[in-house]
């Protein structure tokens, strides 16, 4: 078996190393070049953005998702259902377009003159139909996310919680979130590397993000393969580098579980203690 | 045992002065309680005077668990009338009608009532002395300092000094119980309910959890236990209700009931766990 696998892998290395059409050369020219890494730092904004806006959108939904009234926990679900069960492209390449749809909306008080028209068409540019097509999308996932956070909190706990008092909020602040960290926070992070990946979707409405960037070099160069090397390696690095603070995160959450007890102050004491 | 006599109907006196003279007090008059077609409390009376220990025996299923957490809200009585210190439980009495309390009444009814449960249900992500002070800091809006300093001494109390930096998974299951019983009572409640609160624990570390239990008593709290333990029923204990199917078959004084039983069915039960 391990010799299998070390031929596959220098066979791969042997390729990738004598094969001149890599062009290596031109991957390391183009690597750290000024609309690369423009490009970067756009899918890196648009990224975190969505992720928070979404996020944030996602906890909303997921509370109406479980409310004790019946349409609102519906009209939760179907938004949940329609944003899973529609493709990411479709949905960007709508909100684009959706000024056919709308072509002008008024923001301002009802029956007064006080508020102003907002011309839709101007106002989705592609970056603005990028960032709702994803936080919109974002939002739904999120939203499964945090409802199975939310029930995988036994029931004693929120039991303990109602013995104790507490208002729903406060229920909902101090011990369903802190107790659903644990298994939110690493189905977050996979979302989060997924959306990095997600938002080269956003370069068919032109918008200049990391794909559309090298798309747009090779264009005029037909270095095709290189380039694309060159945004597969960012996105590699990027969803890498991820890595790292989401460990340290589950860390955190982890507190109170067996792996992060802390040590007794006085262990003289505990010891003494455990005797009665 | 002996309930003022004028309590047996609802009536229209000013819930203020139920209030002054029932503190510490639980009253039922035929609860009832179903999960859709399951009856599983059926015509239930309860009298607990102030500082009285009662004990709920009975074989598994006999609605024990649904008794007690009826008793502070955590399942609605289908019918009865249900009052602890004094007041209506979750229902206000107006001159007119008889109408439902919001979710904050209830909730400021349920910090006079403690409950103990048979898993502790101790908060995993606090210490110990985070979880005796959350009651007072995110319910009671007690100072931070002010709640640590109430918290320490009532974990002292139930003996677990140096303790308070443990987190529920550090400490033995009896450790953790004696930190639920500090947490309910540190709302300071006039009513302390147990819901088998040794059952969940190895056989040496009961006694340290009755011994708390007991102190508590001694000191004139109110106590409704949930239990198996017949040697602190026979020890504790001013009344007893042996209940089977939903249903009390006797309730009196807990010596007479444990030791001259009337019912036969008490008495085989008796003679299966003693
Ligand atoms: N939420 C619920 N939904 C449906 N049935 C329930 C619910 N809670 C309790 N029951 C049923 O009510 C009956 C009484 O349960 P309860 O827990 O009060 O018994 P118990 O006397 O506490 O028993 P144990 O000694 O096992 O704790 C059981 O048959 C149980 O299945
Ligand atoms: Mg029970």
């Amino acid at each position: 078996m391990w010799v299998l696998c070390v031929l596959v892998f220098l066979a791969i290395a042997y390729s990738l190393v004598t094969n001149p059409r890599y062009e290596w050369d031109v991957v390391a020219e183009y690597f750290t070049a000024e609309t690369v890494i423009d490009g970067v730092l756009l899918t890196i904004m648009l990224t975190f953005v969505t992720m928070f806006l979404g996020t944030v959108l996602g906890i909303l939904i997921a509370v109406l998702r479980s409310s004790p009234v019946m349409p609102v926990r519906v009209l939760a679900g179907s938004y949940i259902s329609f944003f899973r069960g529609t493709p990411v492209l479709v949905q960007l390449i709508f909100w684009f377009n959706v000024a056919a749809l709308y072509p002008d909306i008024s923001i301002g008080i009802p029956f007064t003159d006080i508020g102003s028209e907002v011309d839709v068409n101007a106002l989705m540019t592609p970056i603005v139909a990028a960032t709702v097509g994803l936080t919109l999308n974002q939002a739904a996932y999120m939203a499964e996310i945090v409802r199975g956070g939310f029930n995988s909190v036994p029931k004693g706990q929120l039991e303990s919680a109602d013995a104790l008092g507490m208002s729903e909020w406060t229920k909902l602040r101090k011990v369903i979130i802190p107790q659903s960290m644990p298994t939110v926070i690493p189905a977050t992070g996979n979302q989060l590397i997924g959306q990095f990946k997600e938002t080269s979707l956003v370069s068919v409405l032109g918008v200049a993000d990391l794909l559309q960037s090298v798309q747009l070099i090779y264009s005029r160069t037909y270095e095709t393969i290189p380039l694309l090397i060159v945004a597969a390696l960012w996105y590699l690095l990027m969803t890498l580098a991820l890595g790292y603070p989401q460990s340290l995160i589950e860390k955190h959450y982890s507190k109170g579980t067996r792996a992060g007890t802390p040590v007794p102050l006085d262990p003289a004491l505990a010891g003494a203690e455990e005797g009665r | 045992m002996n309930e003022p006599a004028t309590r047996q109907q609802p009536t229209s006196e000013p819930s203020q002065v139920a209030t002054a003279d029932g503190h510490g007090t639980v009253y039922g008059r035929q609860l009832v309680k179903s999960f859709g077609h399951r009856t599983v409390l059926q015509d239930v009376d309860l009298d607990i005077e102030s500082g009285e220990i009662c004990c709920l025996i009975g074989p598994s299923g006999s609605g024990k668990s649904t008794l007690l957490r009826c008793v502070n809200g955590l399942e609605k009585v289908d019918s009865g009338i249900l009052r602890v210190n004094g007041e209506d439980l979750g229902y206000e009495e107006t001159d007119t009608q008889y109408r439902p309390l919001s979710k904050k009444q209830v909730a400021a009814q349920r910090t006079q009532i403690g409950m103990v449960f048979q898993h502790f249900n101790l908060f995993p992500n606090m210490t110990a002395l985070n979880n005796v002070m959350s009651g007072l800091v995110l319910v009671k809006r007690v100072r931070k300092q002010a709640a640590a300093e109430q918290a320490r001494s009532l974990l002292a109390q139930v003996g677990l000094d140096g303790h308070e930096n443990h987190y529920p998974s550090a400490l033995s299951g009896g450790q953790q119980q004696r930190v639920a019983i500090a947490r309910a009572l540190a709302m300071d409640p006039s009513v302390m309910l147990f819901d088998e609160p040794t059952s969940a624990l190895d056989p040496e570390l009961v006694g340290e959890v009755l011994g708390v239990m007991q102190q508590l008593a001694e000191k004139g709290m109110t106590m409704l236990v949930a239990t198996h333990e017949m040697g602190f029923a026979r020890e504790v204990a001013d009344s007893l209700m042996f209940m089977c199917a939903g249903r009390t078959v006797e309730y009196g004084d807990a010596r007479e009931v444990l030791s001259n039983p009337r019912e036969q069915r008490t008495q085989q039960f008796l003679e299966k766990v003693l």
